[in-house]
C-alpha cells in the first residue's frame, strides 16, 4: 500500500490535511518504514538529524507523513510538531531490550501531552526478524499500552526493511482517522 | 554584529534534490551540486520515461545551523514562465544544526492531456522558495530537459 492508495483511502474524510507523525527512539526505524512506504530504497538509511516528511497530493487531498529523528539531543525538540497530528504512529526496536524502559518512558510523556490527547496510537514492533527480539505481545506489555483508557491504540509487528507488518498498521491508522 | 536573518542565510544550504517515479521508488534524477547557490539556474536531464509515471515524487534535502520558528516553502511548475502547479508547505519548526528532507509526490495529469517530451523539453522550471516567516532564506531553480 503506497501513500496515494492511503490517501484514496481516506478521502471520504471531512479534513482536506491530515498529519501523521512517527516518532520512538533513535534507531528504532521511523525513517525505514516512511521509506517502505514509498517503496523506496531502504539499504541507505542513516540517521536522521532533523525531519523528513513526505506530502502527497491527490484531488485536493493531502496527506503528509512526518518522521522526526528520535536521538537524544533531538528528541526535547519532538513537541514542536505535535499540533494537528491525527495519529500517532511510535516505533519501536523490538530487538533493543536494554532501551524498552527508556523506549516506554518517552512514550508515556508524549501520551501526557495536551497537544496529543485522544490522537490515536499506533505501535510498531519493528525487527522482528531479529533472533533477540521479543513479541509484539511482551512489547505491548512493556509499554503498558493495555492501560491505555483516553484514545484508540493498536501494537503491530513488522519487519521494516522487508515491508512485512507495515500496511497493516496504516490500514488501522486508515481506520481509525474514520472514526473520529 | 550580524543579523539574526544574516546568520539564517549564511546557515542554509540545500545539499541535494531528487526525482522519482512514485510507483517504483526509483530516482530518475538527482543532484548533487550546491542547489542553494543563489542566481544560478540549475539543469536537470531526466530520462523521458518520466513522462508515463503515474505519479512522480520531487525531494529536497537542505541543513540549517540556524533554528527557525515559522519556515515554508513554495514550490512552483513553470512551463515556459507560466505556473502549471504550486505547492505551499509549512514546516513550523526547524531544529538547529539539522538535516531535513521534504519529499512532494503527485500524480501525473491524465496520458491525454500530457504535453509530449519535445514540447516540454527546456521550457519546465521547478522553483523552490524557502522563507522563514517573511525572510527569503533560499530560492533553488532547476530547468527539465527530457532526454
Amino acid at each position: 500500500m503506497g501513500l496515494l492508495s492511503i490517501l484514496r483511502k481516506l478521502r471520504s474524510n471531512p479534513d482536506k490535511e491530515l498529519r501523521l507523525l512517527l516518532l520512538g527512539l533513535d534507531n528504532a526505524g521511523k525513517t525505514t518504514i516512511l521509506k517502505s512506504l514509498a517503496s523506496e530504497d531502504v539499504t541507505q538509511v542513516t540517521p536522521t538529524q532533523g525531519f523528513n516528511i513526505k506530502s502527497v497530493q491527490s484531488e485536493g487531498f493531502k496527506l503528509n507523513v512526518w518522521d522526526i529523528g528520535g536521538a537524544r539531543k533531538i528528541r526535547p525538540y519532538w513537541r514542536n510538531y505535535f499540533e494537528n497530528t491525527d495519529v500517532l504512529i511510535y516505533v519501536v526496536d523490538s530487538a533493543d531490550i536494554k532501551r524498552l524502559e527508556e523506549t516506554g518512558q518517552e512514550l508515556s510523556e508524549l501520551l501526557l501531552e495536551d497537544k496529543l490527547r485522544a490522537v490515536p496510537l499506533l505501535v510498531y514492533a519493528n525487527k522482528q526478524d531479529l533472533g533477540q527480539a521479543v513479541t509484539a505481545a511482551e512489547i505491548a506489555e512493556g509499554l503498558g499500552l493495555h492501560n491505555i483508557k483516553d484514545r484508540d491504540w493498536q501494537i503491530q509487528s513488522c519487519i521494516a526493511t522487508e515491508g512485512k507488518g507495515v500496511k497493516e498498521g496504516l490500514e488501522w491508522a486508515c481506520k481509525s482517522i474514520k472514526k473520529k | 554584529m550580524p543579523s539574526r536573518s544574516e546568520d539564517i542565510l549564511k546557515g542554509f544550504q540545500i545539499n541535494w534534490m531528487n526525482l522519482r517515479d512514485a510507483d517504483s521508488g526509483k530516482i530518475l534524477w538527482q543532484g548533487n551540486e550546491d542547489l542553494s547557490i543563489p542566481d544560478v539556474e540549475h539543469e536537470a536531464r531526466v530520462p523521458k520515461k518520466i513522462l508515463r509515471c503515474r505519479a512522480v515524487s520531487r525531494e529536497i534535502n537542505f541543513s540549517s545551523a540556524e533554528p527557525m520558528e515559522r519556515f515554508r516553502l513554495e514550490q512552483k511548475v513553470l512551463f515556459k514562465g507560466r505556473y502549471l502547479e504550486e505547492w505551499f508547505f509549512e514546516f513550523g519548526f526547524v531544529i538547529p544544526n539539522s538535516t531535513n528532507t521534504w519529499q512532494s509526490l503527485i500524480e501525473a495529469a491524465p496520458e491525454s492531456q500530457m504535453m509530449p517530451a519535445n514540447v516540454l523539453n527546456g521550457n519546465v522550471v521547478i522553483e523552490t522558495k524557502f522563507f522563514d516567516d517573511d525572510l527569503l532564506v533560499s530560492t533553488s531553480r532547476v530547468r527539465l530537459f527530457y532526454v
